[in-house]
This record gives C-alpha cells, sequence and structure tokens, in this order.
C-alpha cells in the first residue's frame, strides 16, 4: 500500500482524490476487524454498475473489486459513510445507492406502504366493525332453475 | 415441414381459442347446455393443439431439425439430451409455447373435473381462459413464434444461455414456475364467472379455493428453487436479491395466500366474497404483470429475456384485463352477496382480516420499490435505484408482523369468545416462545428482530401443533381408539385443515430459518496462496491450488480447498470461476457443504495463478429453508386432496332403465 | 355500480399502464452521467511505452477525448482503429486512452495490432474510472476547452457518433 502510494508519488502520477468531491475525512480513521464491517457493511449499500442489480459487496467484476477497494481505502482514511456514498453519488449519480434517499420524490417510496398500512388498518377496523352487526342472509345456493338437469329431474318427479 | 406443421397448429389453436371462448360467453349469458357442451369440446381442442404443438416442437429440438427458427436459436448437437429437451423453455418463443402448454392442460383439466358441475359458472369460466389461451395462441402466432422457417439450413446451433445447463435445479424451476404462474388463469376464469354470474354459491367455494390452492402450491415450491438456485450457482452467498423478475414471482404468491386465507373466512361465515374475488383477480394479473417485466426488457434483471418486440403486446393485453377486472368488479361486487357476519373483531375471523392486511402491504411495498425508479426516471428523467437495503428494512417488520399472526390467529377461537377464554387460548404458548427465545440467546443470537422471530416462532410453533391435534385429542378423550382417529381426523375427514396447519408449520421453519441464516451469517475474505490456510467459524480452510479447465461453452479456473473441523479433514470444496464465451464479466460457481447446523460456503472472487482471494461464509440453518418450504408444499397438496362426499348422479333422459316411481 | 372500487381501480390502472409505457423503449442498462455539465476531475497518469507522465489540466485549451478501454473488451477492440484515424485527422483535438486493470504487455500487444495515435494512461486501481463514473468499458468522455464534460458516450464509438458529440464540446 505504501510502496505504491511512494511510487506514484515518485512519478508525480495522481489520481482524483475524493478530496475533490467530499471534502476532508471527518471520521476516525478504521482498521482491523472493524474496516472489514464497515467495508463489508458500504459495499452492499452500493450498486454495481455493469451488474443487473447486483451490489459491490456481491459481484465479482473488475469494477465492483476496484470500488470495494477504494471504500476500505477511504475507510481506512477516516471518512465517513455518508462520504464514501456521497463521494460514489457524484460520479454515479443516485443510480448507484441501493438505499434511495429520502429526499424529494424519493421521499415516497418510504411513505407510500407506511400509509397504505395505517389507511388499510382503519378500513379494517371499520369493515370487522360493519361485519360485527351485518344481517344474516341464508345461504346462498344455486337456484334450482340455474342447473338444467336437476330442473329436468324435478319436471319428471312432478310428473310421476 | 416440421416449421410449417407447428404454424398450423397454432393457426389452429388461435382460431379455436377465439372461437371457443365467444362460443362459451354466448352459452354463459344463454344459460344453454347445448352451448355449455360445445365450450367444453373447444376447451378440449385448445389443449389438443397446445399439446401436439408443443410436441412437434420437442420433436424438432430432439432431432436437431435447424430448420425451425427455435431450434436453431438454442439447438446444438455438442449438448445432452436432456439440455437439448428443457432448452424448450430456455429462450423467449418456447417459453410462450410452454406457456400455451400449461395453460391448455389446466383448461382440458379443470374443464374434465368439472364437466357434470357447476354448469351456471362454467361457460363463463371456459369463456375467460379461452380467452386468455387466444392471447397467447396470437402471440406465439405472432410476435414470437418459434415455427418461422430459416433458410439456408444451419448445420448447428449455439446451444441455450450456458447459465440454464449448470445446474440441475434449472430444469424444475422453469416448469415450477410455469406451473405455479399460469396455473393461476384458472382461479381468474372461476373469479369473472362469478361476477358475470352476479352470485357465488356455497357449493362453488370450495372448487374457487381448489383450483387456486395447486397453482399455489407450485409456485410455492418453484420461488424456492429460484432461491436455491441463485444460491447454489451465483457465488455471492444469498438466495434472494429483490431483483425485479424474483419480485414478479413473488407479488401473485402472496396476493394468493391472503385470497386462500379470507377464503376460509368465506366458507365460514359467507364474508368477504368480494375481496376474495378481488384478490384472486389480483394474483392473475399479476403474473401478467410478472410476464411482462420478464420479457419486455424494461427492468434491468439477471433474468431478463433478450429484448423483443413482445413488450408492447403484452402491456396492451394487460392494460385490457385490468380495466375489464376492475369495470367489471365494480359492476358486481355488491351482488356478490354476503351471508353472514362476524361475532367479534377479536376472533380468529378478525385475525384472517388483519393476515390480509399485512399480505396486502407486503405485496404493495414490493411492488412500489420495483417499479419506483420507472415512476421518477418517467417523471423526472432521472435514474435512482431501489435496492436489497430498502426491502429488507421494509418486509422484515411486516414478516415478523405476519408471524405474530400465525401464532395469535390460530389460538384465538372462532367467533365470540370471553376474556378467560381468550387468555387460556393466549398465554400458554408464551412459554415455547420464551424457550425458543432463550434457546436462540444461549447461541448467540443478539439481532433484536431475530431475537422477536424467535419468540414469535416459538409461539407460532405451539399453537400450530396444539392446533394440529386438536381433533384428535377431542376424540381420544370421548373414548375413541388412538389409531382409527388418527387417521379419521387428520388423513380423512380433517384432510384440509391437517394440511394447513401443516402448511404453517413449514411457514413457522421458514421464518425462523431466513432470519436466523441472515442474521447469524459470518464471512470472510482472505488471499491464499497456495498451501496456506486460514481458520474460520471452527473450520480450517487450506488453499491446495487450481487447475484450469476448457469446455466448449466455457473457461473454468477451478480452485481445490481442503477443509478441516479440529484437524480431521472434512471435506474437499471446488469453488470455480467461469468465463463464459457469451458474456462479458466472469461468473463464479461457490462450492456449497450443508450440514443440518448450516452451510459453508466458498466463493472465489479472483484467482491468479497460486494466488486465491476466496469468500468464506458460515450461514446456519439455511437448508432448512428448502426442505421447510417443501413442507409447506406437502401441506398444500395434503389440503387438496378431495374428500368424497356423495354426490348425486344425474342420469340422463335417454338412458331406458329410469322408473318414473322409483324417482320418486 | 360500486362507485369507490371504479376509481381506486381505475386509478391503479392508470399509474401502472403509464409507468409501464414510459418505461418501454429505455435501455435499463444506460446510466445518465451526473458529470455532465461539471468540470472534469484532474487527473495525472502514467503513459505505457513512453513513460511521461500526462495532467489533465496541462491539456486546457483544447477539446479532449478521454476513451476508458481494456484489452478484454471486444467492442473496444472494434471501435479502435476509427479512434485512432479520427485522432489523426485532427490534431486540434487531444485524444487520451485510459486503461485500468491490465497489464503493459497487453497493452502493447493491443496497441500494435490496432494502431497507436495518442497516449494511453495506465489507472493503476481503477480509481480514476470510479471518479469518472465508469460503468463499464469502453466509455468515452468528452471535454470541452474549458475543463467541462460535455458529453459521455456508453459503447462502442463510430466516428458519426464522436462528431455529434465533439461539437458539443466545440461550441
Amino acid at each position: 500500500m505504501i510502496a505504491t502510494f511512494f511510487l506514484l508519488a515518485l512519478l508525480q502520477v495522481k489520481v482524483p482524490d475524493a478530496a475533490q468531491f467530499v471534502g476532508q475525512p471527518q471520521g476516525t480513521p478504521l482498521t482491523g476487524q472493524q474496516l472489514e464491517q464497515q467495508t463489508m457493511a458500504i459495499s452492499h449499500e452500493l450498486r454495481c454498475p455493469v451488474c443487473q442489480g447486483l451490489a459491490i459487496g456481491d459481484s465479482p467484476s473488475i469494477m465492483a473489486s476496484n470500488m470495494k477497494a477504494q471504500v476500505r481505502e477511504l475507510l481506512e482514511r477516516g471518512y465517513t459513510e455518508e462520504q464514501i456514498l456521497s463521494y460514489f453519488e457524484k460520479s454515479y449519480g443516485q443510480f448507484v445507492l441501493l438505499k434511495p434517499k429520502f429526499q424529494g420524490v424519493n421521499a415516497l417510496v418510504w411513505i407510500l406502504p407506511i400509509a397504505v398500512l395505517a389507511i388499510g388498518f382503519v378500513l379494517v377496523v371499520s369493515k370487522a366493525k360493519k361485519l360485527e352487526v351485518a344481517p344474516v342472509h341464508a345461504a346462498v345456493e344455486e337456484e334450482p332453475t340455474d342447473d338444467p338437469y336437476l330442473a329436468r329431474v324435478r319436471e319428471m318427479v312432478e310428473k310421476s | 415441414m416440421t416449421a410449417t406443421l407447428g404454424r398450423f397448429l397454432i393457426l389452429a389453436s388461435v382460431l379455436v381459442s377465439t372461437t371457443g371462448a365467444f362460443i362459451a360467453y354466448a352459452a354463459g349469458a344463454k344459460r344453454s347446455p347445448e352451448g355449455l357442451k360445445w365450450s367444453q369440446r373447444f376447451a378440449y381442442a385448445f389443449a389438443g393443439l397446445m399439446v401436439l404443438a408443443t410436441g412437434v416442437m420437442e420433436y424438432a429440438l430432439i432431432t436437431h431439425d435447424f430448420s425451425v427458427q427455435y431450434v436453431a436459436h438454442v439447438g446444438s448437437t455438442q449438448v445432452p439430451l436432456w439440455v437439448t429437451i428443457v432448452s424448450l423453455w430456455s429462450s423467449l418463443e418456447g417459453s410462450i409455447l410452454f406457456w400455451g402448454f400449461i395453460l391448455g392442460i389446466y383448461i382440458a383439466g379443470t374443464t374434465w373435473v368439472n364437466r357434470n358441475q357447476h354448469q351456471e359458472y362454467m361457460p363463463f369460466a371456459i369463456g375467460t381462459w379461452l380467452s386468455c389461451g387466444a392471447f397467447f395462441s396470437f402471440l406465439i402466432a405472432g410476435p414470437a413464434n418459434p415455427f418461422l422457417s430459416v433458410s439456408p439450413v444451419p448445420l448447428d446451433g449455439p446451444g441455450p444461455n450456458p447459465l440454464l445447463q449448470n445446474h440441475l435445479l434449472m430444469i424444475i424451476h422453469p416448469p415450477m414456475l410455469y406451473l405455479g404462474y399460469v396455473g393461476m388463469t384458472i382461479p381468474f376464469g372461476f373469479a369473472v364467472a362469478a361476477l358475470l354470474r352476479g352470485r357465488l354459491g356455497q357449493s362453488f367455494l370450495r372448487p374457487l379455493r381448489a383450483s387456486l390452492l395447486l397453482p399455489w402450491v407450485f409456485l410455492t415450491i418453484a420461488i424456492m428453487l429460484g432461491g436455491w438456485w441463485a444460491y447454489e450457482v451465483l457465488g455471492w452467498g444469498g438466495y434472494w436479491a429483490w431483483d425485479p423478475v424474483e419480485n414478479a414471482s413473488l407479488l401473485p404468491w402472496l396476493t394468493a395466500t391472503a385470497a386462500l386465507h379470507s377464503a376460509i373466512v368465506m366458507e365460514r361465515r359467507g364474508v368477504l366474497k368480494g375481496w376474495t374475488v378481488t384478490l384472486i383477480q389480483a394474483s392473475f394479473l399479476l403474473t401478467i404483470l410478472g410476464t411482462f417485466m420478464t420479457r419486455s426488457g424494461v427492468f434491468n434483471s439477471v433474468h431478463s429475456f433478450t429484448q423483443s418486440s413482445i413488450g408492447p403486446t403484452i402491456l396492451i393485453f394487460l392494460t385490457a384485463i385490468l380495466l375489464f377486472s376492475v369495470i367489471l368488479l365494480a359492476l358486481r361486487i355488491d351482488s356478490l352477496e354476503s351471508e353472514g357476519r362476524i361475532e367479534s373483531a377479536v376472533s380468529r375471523e378478525g385475525m384472517f382480516l388483519v393476515n390480509n392486511l399485512f399480505f396486502v402491504v407486503f405485496t404493495f411495498t414490493v411492488l412500489v420499490g420495483t417499479v419506483f425508479p420507472l415512476v421518477v426516471e418517467a417523471i423526472k428523467g432521472k435514474q435512482m435505484s431501489v435496492g436489497r437495503p430498502y426491502f429488507d428494512a421494509m418486509v422484515v417488520p411486516v414478516g415478523t408482523a405476519l408471524l405474530f399472526l400465525l401464532g395469535v390467529g390460530p389460538a384465538l377461537p372462532w367467533g365470540k369468545t370471553n376474556r378467560k377464554e381468550m387468555l387460556r387460548a393466549l398465554l400458554p404458548p408464551l412459554i415455547t416462545g420464551a424457550i425458543a427465545l432463550g434457546i436462540g440467546y444461549a447461541f448467540g443470537v443478539r439481532n433484536a428482530w431475530t431475537l422477536l422471530t424467535l419468540l414469535f416462532g416459538g409461539y407460532a410453533a405451539h399453537v400450530t401443533f396444539a392446533q394440529m391435534w386438536l381433533p384428535l385429542r377431542q376424540r381420544l378423550k370421548k373414548g375413541d381408539s388412538f389409531a382409527p382417529a388418527l387417521i379419521d381426523t387428520q388423513l380423512r375427514r380433517g384432510r384440509r385443515r391437517f394440511g394447513g396447519y401443516v402448511v404453517h408449520a413449514g411457514a413457522v421453519i421458514v421464518f425462523v430459518a431466513i432470519a436466523v441464516s441472515s442474521t447469524m451469517r459470518t464471512q470472510q475474505e482472505v488471499t491464499l496462496t497456495r498451501g496456506q490456510s486460514t481458520t474460520f467459524a471452527g473450520k480450517t480452510v487450506t488453499f491446495l491450488g487450481s487447475e484450469e479447465r476448457t469446455e466448449p461453452h466455457r473457461q473454468s479456473t477451478i480452485a481445490r480447498f481442503n477443509v478441516a473441523k479440529n484437524g480431521k479433514t472434512v471435506t474437499t470444496m471446488e469453488p470455480r470461476m467461469n468465463q463464459y464465451a457469451a458474456m462479458r464479466e466472469p461468473i463464479g460457481t461457490p462450492a456449497v457443504y450443508s450440514t443440518i447446523g448450516g452451510d459453508y460456503y466458498l466463493s472465489i472472487m479472483n484467482l491468479q495463478g497460486d494466488q486465491a482471494g476466496v469468500l468464506i461464509i458460515n450461514m446456519p440453518m439455511v437448508g432448512w429453508i428448502w426442505g421447510a418450504v417443501l413442507l409447506m408444499g406437502a401441506g398444500g397438496l395434503i389440503a387438496l386432496i378431495p374428500v368424497r362426499r356423495r354426490t348425486y348422479v344425474v342420469v340422463p333422459e335417454s338412458a331406458p332403465a329410469i322408473d318414473d316411481e322409483a324417482i320418486a | 355500480m360500486n362507485r369507490t372500487v371504479l376509481i381506486i381501480g381505475i386509478v391503479i390502472v392508470a399509474v401502472i399502464v403509464f409507468v409501464l409505457f414510459a418505461g418501454l423503449g429505455k435501455d435499463p442498462q444506460h446510466i445518465d452521467s451526473p458529470l455532465v455539465g461539471k468540470p472534469a476531475p484532474p487527473f495525472a497518469l502514467k503513459a505505457v511505452n513512453t513513460g511521461e507522465t500526462i495532467d489533465l489540466e496541462s491539456l486546457r485549451g483544447k477539446p479532449v477525448i478521454v476513451n476508458f478501454w481494456a484489452t478484454w473488451c471486444v467492442p473496444c477492440y472494434e471501435e479502435h482503429p476509427t479512434l485512432v484515424a479520427n485522432a489523426r485527422q485532427m490534431p486540434n483535438v487531444q485524444f487520451v486512452g485510459v486503461v485500468f486493470n491490465d497489464t503493459e504487455d497487453k497493452i502493447n500487444h493491443f496497441l500494435a495490432e490496432r494502431g497507436s495515435a495518442y497516449p494511453t494512461l495506465l489507472d493503476a486501481n481503477g480509481k480514476t474510472a470510479i471518479a469518472y463514473g465508469v460503468g463499464g468499458v469502453p466509455e468515452t468522455y468528452f471535454i470541452n476547452a474549458a475543463g467541462t464534460i460535455v458529453a459521455k458516450f456508453e459503447g462502442p464509438m463510430s466516428t458519426e457518433i464522436l462528431q455529434e458529440n465533439l461539437a458539443k464540446a466545440l461550441r
């Protein structure tokens, strides 16, 4: 890791850095088990741009591996989850976020199911109350005249 | 020659189904027994033509007749026979033909079973089924014609998609799925018939429910097989990704399950008829939506067939039947008289209502999540994703609520009860719930939702078992001897009840296994050089080396690992990295070591000579999911076996031996 | 006629049908780039063969076409001669190729076979690609003389498409 940096610095190579997109790291650098776990967690929130809907944590493709490595490096440098997600969002668009942001139109996807649950609950309670006082009819059976065979039998019975 | 024969059969089926539909609807409107007879004949004819056409296609496939376009697309002389046979449903055109085949069998079967009954409903039902048949025949004859001729005739073909040749599960998953999906057409036809007739009589409730239960069984198993296949073959260690096409298969299952439950209240109390009919219609409509999602190319999914012009056609059909269903419902739903009432909302009946509520919310959430990106793109022109984190966050609470109801619902008695009885029913299972919770905690479960699932699961298991054996206990109390009472209560008269509780038992295990396998899962990504080992989850994994293998359709690199526990070798695992000629990115095939306790899962992330980047996953209880779903299917089948009742056989006038006096 | 059922039903049907119709004809694989209209992320990468470092900022003043590709990518193989031909014909436009996750040997082999008329840069761990929001290869970015990305094209390049997008950079 350090050797690569050294080498790259020597060659005056520079790659676009997260700092340009999201500023300085605002969290603490992670290491060891915590680093791995957070990398995994964030990798499951980012969508692999070449796969069909998979998260970068689940995809073996090259692009996904690069992105995961980038996530790990940013965590090592102390970037927060928010910053990392924001960085990828700035390059790829909201498309890359698997969890829709709760803003603007996107908030609807979170609100609608809860609204349906609430409205549905009210409907269920009112329907239950209605059914409690519903008048009871006789069981709806098939009218004899509807069945031509039975009608014929009845005819024959009545004839005899 | 074969192609021409196939095209002829398909055109004939378009004609037969269209004409049959008209005749059947007319017969229903006029209540003509003659018309019904003809409708039945057309139904059988349609089925016969579909079976023949499919037979012709299979024959063309097996004899490698590359003059038929579909065979030229998916056939190959290089693949084994079983691959050739299943390539019937491996690609779009063949799969629609397969759809027609299954539909034909369902229509013929249901018509035959009901040939002497329910004459008031059958014509309308046949008319509806044949209308759907007409649409699919039209698809096969037109936009998705597999029987087009190819000239000049190629010498060989590319074979079906290599991913489909990977695993035996691919043979059963599509037919099961079609048996489930297509089967939803049958109860839809019955529902439409009831609405057109303006009545849903007591004697029709059972056939309606049975016609829904059979495809439900297939669909349940099919969804599980899909998940199992993804788990065994795709390498990311999961079985459900909330992929749009996966969701498409789940949506009708959810509404069908809700309908099966509300149908119980319908049979018992004569209420909720309109609602059950709505759910049944929704189940069918969702299958058409599902087929649109899979074939239109609108959704980004691993399952998508290649884009084709078939999308708009299906969408037009979908729009038409949606409008038809809504208008029919609006016109006739009030005429489905409800005959009864429920005595108290806090009762088993009431819990069925809440159950339906949660199933509907579940369906709505999955539907919204799946189409939301399309909505946003249509309105704002921006792209966004709704992925696994969303669905997991929303579905887990709903699922947990359903598990809660699975316990509390059957515990409550039917009808009105007093407080004392209710507590007597509701409190004891808490002990089992607490025990389950304790066991989980002892094993290290700390996730709040999983602990809750264990509590509710233990509770539900207790209730399910208690209810399952209740009739037997009652008989034993009366003094009956054990064996005959057992057979009678569970396998003879109480079959539907017993089957239902078997399904519930399976469901409880599924809930718990999903919760445990998701939250107690641990994984480690590590790079090993040859000979190097790592220890994870109590096992030591040693990288033995890799080898390359070239097969006609793919280049595989196989890595061999030795897995040992306490120094003793347990197994050798060989995950691989496959580069298919047809695909851009490599696909890994994992190696899975399954035991009762859980699975040990190895998947290659990257492989270069002597260095392997491997993902090791330890997933407890995952295998329980597959078995428990099979149990659910078995329960459904048990409930389906008809109970023999006394039926009155009407002897037609022409029989000479009838003595008028004898009848009187 | 049950009005409630009718209204709720029609609303649901309308939403579903509208959304699905709107979805038809769109390519679900295509991703809109949020970087269009924004300044191009700066980078300085080493070129294969020459070993010199090319800095994007130093190229300001003329339009730049950045083409991300890889040796194992079939459409890249096919589009390469088109890029080379266009590069030769337009010396006032700077073409730059960027390759990630590849070896210098393979790249040199590729260039020897398909032609080379502009620097090909090595992006060591694909970080530049990530910053540019590259999903797959080939993807080509068109940057104007002021350093703003004016267009992004996914897929193999043809002279037509190149000229079309280049026109945006030349405005």
